[in-house]
C-alpha cells in the first residue's frame, strides 16, 4: 500500500507544477482567448535563469527562485509587446497568434541551443537535503514537499491577487469580457500586461522547480503540451479548472507509469486529450460559447 | 557546390512541396489550422516502406497505399475533431500528431523509436517532379470548380455557408482526408529517399514547419505554396553552416512576418497565365492583347 | 396551402425560454413579417428553422415535412435561405464569387469530375456561370462584379445577400433584417425588390423587421412576438390597431430602429 502512496505523492507534486504551468497558460487564454503557444519557452528561461543563479553566480535559492520568476514575468512582457501586442492592434484573427508564438517559442528553445550555453543536459545542485520525510511509511522527498508548498502558496497568491485586488478584478472583468471591460474604463493595455506577467511569473516558478526535479534542458518547453491537456481537461479559460485538471493528470500520469509502463507515461497524456475532446470538450469546468447568428 | 547536392535539395524541396499543397488544401483554403499533419507523414510512410519491404510492392503502388493509410487514419481522427471550434481543433490535430509518433515509438514491429533502417532508395528527382506536377494539377482543378469555392466559403463563413446547402461537415473530412494523402506520400516518398525512418523525424517541430511553410506562401495560393516550399526547404539547407543558428532566425522570422505581412508572399493571389496577362495590360503602354477576365472562366 | 407552419414551438438555453410556444403558419407566395422588440426572439425563431438551433419542444413543418432535427445544410437543400441580422457575405470574395458559390447545388459534379475536367464538369459549370450571371444582373450587381464583397457599399451587400440566398433556387426566402441601417429612400426600393423577387421567383417570404414602413407596405400578414411569446398575429391593419402590440411595441407611429 506504501507503493500506492508513494505514486500519489509523485503525482501530486508533478501535478502541482504542471499546475503553475497550466494556470499560467488558462489565464492567458482567458483573457485573450488564444493559446500561448511560448508558454513553454518561457518555463525553460525561467529554468536556466534559475539554474544559472545558483551555479554560476552562487546565489542561494531563494534569491534565485526570485530572479527565476520576475525575469521570467519581465521576458513574458516583452514578448507580449513584441510577437502579440501588434496583432492585437490589427484585430488578427486568433490563429496569427498561434503562429506567431511558435515563431517565439521555437526561437528561444534553439537560441539557448546556439549559444554558448548548449543544448547540454544541467542538473541542479540540492537545495533541500537529501533525507526524505518519512510519515506512515511512505518516503516523501523533500523536494516533493516544497514545489507542492510553494505551488500552492503561489496559487494562493494568484487567487488573493485576482479576488481581492482592484486590478484582480479588472483582469475578470476583462476575462468576461475584453471589449466592454475597456469601455467600462479599464486600462485593458495594463491589464493584458499585467496577465501575462503574472503567468509569465508562474512560469518561472514552475520553471525552476521542475528544473529542480529533473534536469535542464532547451527542450524542457515540450512539457507545455502536458498544461495545455491539462488546462483543456479541466476547461479553458478556468483557472480552479486547470488545477484540478493538473493534479488529475500529475496523478494519472504517474500511476500509469508506474503500474503500466514508463512508456505509456507520455501517451496517456494524448489518450486523456483525446477522451475529453470527444466525451465533453469543454472540460470539466469550462464555459461553453454558442455562437449567435 | 555539385549537381549531386542540388539534386538533393531539389528532391527534399519537392517532397515537403507535397506535403504542403496538401496542408494548403486544409488550411489555406478550407480555413482549418492542423498542427498534426507530420503525423500522417509518418503514417505514410511507415505504411509505404510495409509495402514495398513486406508485400513487395512497387514503389507507386505503395505509395498509393500509404496515402490511403494516412487517409483512413485522418478519417477517424476528422470524426472525432471536426466538430470542435478553433482552438480546440488545433490542439487536438496536435495531441493526434504527437500520439501517433509515441506509438509508433513503442511498437517494436516498426523497430520502435531506433528506426526502420534498410528502406530501398526509390525516390528520385524525376519522381518527385512527376508527383508534384500531379499534385498540383490536381489541387488546381479542384480548387477551380464548386467544390473549391465551397471550401473557401466554409473558411470564409461557416455559418453562412451551411444555410446555402454546403455539407461542412462533409467538406471539411474532404479537405482533411485529401491533405493526409498528400502528407502520406510525402512521408512514403521521404521514407524512400533516406533509406531509413524514425518517428522523431516526424515531430510537432516538423507539423509547426507545414503550417508555417502554408503562411508564409500566403493562405489561398497555390503559386505561394509551391514558392514557399522551396524556398523554405532549400534555404536553411543552402545555409547548413549556420545550422544551429538556422532555427533561430526561422523563430524570429516566423514572428516578423507575423506582424509585418500575415497574408504572406502572395497575399492570397495565384500566378496564372490568365494573372499575368492581367498584370501587363495593366502596365502602362501595354503590351499584348486587352485582357478578356482572369480568374475563373466567366 | 401551408409552406411553413410552427407548432407550439419552444427553445430554452438553460434556464431562459428565448422563444414560448410559438404557433403560427405561412401561406405558399405570401409575404409574412416577424416582429418584434429587440431580444424578442425573432432571430432565435429564424435559427430555429434554418436548423442552427434545435427546438426543445415543438415543431417545424416545411411543405408538410418535419426539419426539427436536420442540418442547417439539409434545410437549405429543402429549400429554405436566409440572410442574417450581421451581413454574413463571403468578404474577400468578390460579388460575382459569392453568387457563384451559393448556385452550387444547381451542378451535381463530383470531385472526381472537377479534377479531370471531364464534359460533364464543363457543361454544369457553363450552366452555373450563366445562373450567376443572370442572378446578377436581375439584381442588378452587374457593374459590381469584379468588386470584393467587404467593398462594397452597405445597402449593396445587402442586396448581394440577398442574390446569394436566391441562387439555390429557394422554396422560403428568410430576410433578417434587411433594411437594417438603410434610409427611407433605400427602404422604399427594397420593398419593391422584395415584391418582385417573390413574383418573378415564385417564393414565399419571411422578413424580421424593425422598419415599421416596410412591413406595413410589403407583408400580408404578421405576428408580433414579445418576450418570445406570440403577442398577436394579423394583417398589418388588424396588428396596427391591436391595443396589445400597440402598448408593448409600437408606441406612436415611432419606431425603435437600432
Amino acid at each position: 500500500m506504501s507503493g500506492f502512496f508513494q505514486q500519489l505523492i509523485n503525482g501530486l507534486s508533478i501535478g502541482s507544477v504542471y499546475a503553475l504551468m497550466a494556470v499560467g497558460y488558462s489565464l492567458v487564454y482567458s483573457i485573450m482567448n488564444f493559446s500561448n503557444f511560448a508558454h513553454g519557452g518561457v518555463i525553460m528561461i525561467g529554468a536556466y535563469i534559475g539554474f544559472f543563479a545558483m551555479t554560476a553566480f552562487e546565489m542561494p535559492f531563494a534569491v534565485a527562485f526570485c530572479l527565476a520568476a520576475f525575469g521570467t514575468g519581465l521576458l513574458a512582457v516583452v514578448i507580449e509587446r513584441v510577437a502579440y501586442s501588434p496583432l492585437r492592434k490589427r484585430n488578427a484573427p486568433f490563429l496569427y497568434f498561434i503562429i506567431s508564438a511558435m515563431g517565439v517559442s521555437i526561437f528561444l528553445e534553439n537560441i539557448i541551443i546556439a549559444s554558448p550555453i548548449g543544448p547540454t543536459f544541467r542538473t541542479y545542485p540540492r537545495v533541500f537535503g537529501t533525507t526524505p520525510f518519512i510519515v506512515a511509511g511512505v518516503n516523501i522527498g523533500r523536494l516533493d514537499v516544497m514545489m507542492f508548498v510553494i505551488s500552492a502558496v503561489s496559487l494562493a497568491l494568484l487567487i488573493f491577487i485576482i479576488e481581492k485586488t482592484r486590478t484582480g478584478m479588472g483582469i475578470r472583468a476583462s476575462a468576461y469580457n475584453l471589449r466592454a471591460s475597456a469601455l467600462m474604463g479599464v486600462n485593458t493595455d495594463r491589464i493584458i500586461l499585467i496577465v501575462f506577467g503574472l503567468g509569465g511569473l508562474l512560469a518561472g516558478i514552475a520553471g525552476i522547480l521542475f528544473g529542480m526535479k529533473y534536469t535542464v534542458y532547451p527542450q524542457i518547453g515540450n512539457i507545455t503540451l502536458k498544461s495545455f491537456i491539462a488546462a483543456v481537461f479541466g476547461g479553458l479559460g478556468s483557472l480552479p479548472g486547470a488545477v484540478i485538471g493538473s493534479i488529475l493528470l500529475g496523478i494519472i500520469e504517474t500511476f500509469t507509469s508506474g503500474y503500466l509502463s514508463s512508456q505509456f507515461r507520455d501517451l496517456i497524456a494524448f489518450v486523456l486529450l483525446i477522451f475529453i475532446l470527444v466525451i465533453r470538450p469543454r472540460g470539466l469546468m469550462g464555459k461553453t460559447t454558442e455562437d449567435k447568428a | 557546390m555539385d549537381w549531386f547536392y542540388i539534386k538533393g535539395i531539389l528532391i527534399l524541396s519537392g517532397i515537403n512541396l507535397m506535403a504542403v499543397l496538401g496542408l494548403s488544401l486544409l488550411t489555406g483554403f478550407t480555413g482549418l489550422f492542423s498542427f498534426g499533419h507530420a503525423g500522417f507523414m509518418a503514417i505514410g510512410a511507415y505504411v509505404t516502406a510495409m509495402g514495398t519491404i513486406k508485400l513487395g510492392l512497387p514503389f507507386v503502388p505503395a505509395l498509393l497505399l500509404g496515402a490511403t493509410g494516412a487517409a483512413m487514419a485522418s478519417f477517424f481522427i476528422g470524426r472525432l475533431t471536426l466538430n470542435l471550434k478553433g482552438d480546440y481543433f488545433c490542439i487536438a490535430t496536435l495531441g493526434f500528431g504527437e500520439a501517433i509518433r509515441l506509438i509508433l515509438d513503442n511498437v517494436q514491429y516498426f523497430g520502435g523509436a531506433r528506426g526502420w533502417p534498410g528502406i530501398p532508395v526509390s525516390t528520385n528527382l524525376t519522381t518527385v517532379v512527376i508527383l508534384d506536377i500531379i499534385g498540383i494539377a490536381v489541387l488546381a482543378n479542384l480548387i477551380r470548380s464548386r467544390h473549391g469555392r465551397n471550401f473557401k466559403a466554409i473558411r470564409e463563413e461557416e455559418m453562412a455557408s451551411q444555410t446555402i446547402g454546403i455539407n461542412v461537415f462533409r467538406y471539411k473530412m474532404t479537405a482533411l482526408m485529401i491533405s493526409a494523402a498528400y502528407a502520406g506520400i510525402a512521408g512514403g516518398l521521404l521514407g524512400h529517399y533516406l533509406g531509413f525512418l524514425q518517428p522523431k523525424m516526424f515531430q510537432f517541430v516538423k507539423s509547426t514547419e507545414l503550417t508555417i511553410t502554408v503562411i508564409f506562401g500566403g493562405l489561398g495560393s497555390i503559386s505561394g505554396s509551391v514558392i514557399g516550399a522551396l524556398v523554405l526547404t532549400s534555404l536553411p539547407e543552402l545555409l547548413r553552416t549556420f545550422a544551429i543558428w538556422r532555427l533561430v532566425v526561422y523563430g524570429a522570422a516566423v514572428v516578423f512576418i507575423m506582424i509585418t505581412r500575415p497574408q504572406g508572399l502572395m497575399g492570397g493571389y495565384e500566378i496564372t497565365p490568365t494573372n499575368i496577362k492581367k498584370l501587363f495590360s495593366r502596365l502602362p503602354g501595354s503590351v499584348g492583347k486587352k485582357q478578356a477576365v482572369g480568374g475563373d472562366k466567366k | 396551402m401551408k409552406v411553413l407552419e410552427l407548432k407550439n414551438v419552444t427553445k430554452q438555453f438553460g434556464g431562459l425560454t428565448a422563444v414560448g410556444n410559438v404557433s403560427f403558419e405561412v401561406e405558399k407566395d405570401s409575404i409574412f413579417g416577424l416582429i418584434g422588440p429587440n431580444g424578442a426572439g425573432k432571430t432565435t425563431i429564424f435559427n430555429l428553422i434554418t436548423g442552427i438551433y434545435k427546438v426543445t419542444e415543438g415543431e417545424i413543418l416545411f411543405e408538410g415535412r418535419g426539419t426539427n432535427s436536420l442540418e442547417p445544410y439539409r434545410v437549405a437543400e429543402m429549400g429554405i435561405t436566409r440572410t442574417f441580422q450581421n451581413i454574413r457575405l463571403f468578404k474577400k470574395l468578390t460579388t460575382y464569387d459569392n453568387i457563384l458559390t451559393a448556385c452550387h447545388h444547381n451542378a451535381r459534379y463530383s470531385l472526381l469530375d472537377a479534377v479531370i475536367r471531364n464534359r460533364k464538369f464543363k457543361a454544369e459549370e457553363k450552366g452555373l456561370f450563366e445562373q450567376a450571371q443572370e442572378l446578377m444582373s436581375i439584381m442588378g450587381l452587374e457593374d459590381r462584379k469584379d468588386v470584393v464583397a467587404g467593398n462594397l457599399p452597405y445597402g449593396l451587400q445587402r442586396r448581394l445577400e440577398i442574390a446569394r440566398a436566391l441562387a439555390s433556387r429557394p422554396k422560403l426566402l428568410m430576410l433578417d433584417e434587411p433594411a437594417a441601417g438603410m434610409n427611407p429612400d433605400e427602404t422604399a426600393r427594397l420593398m419593391e425588390l422584395i415584391k418582385e423577387i417573390r413574383d418573378r421567383f415564385n417564393l414565399t417570404v419571411v422578413v424580421i423587421e424593425h422598419h415599421m414602413d416596410l412591413i406595413m407596405g410589403v407583408c400580408e400578414r404578421i405576428v408580433v412576438l414579445n418576450f418570445g411569446k406570440k403577442l398577436a398575429e394579423g394583417t398589418a391593419q388588424q396588428v396596427q390597431a391591436n391595443p396589445k402590440v400597440i402598448e408593448a411595441y409600437l408606441g406612436e407611429k415611432e419606431v425603435v430602429v437600432c
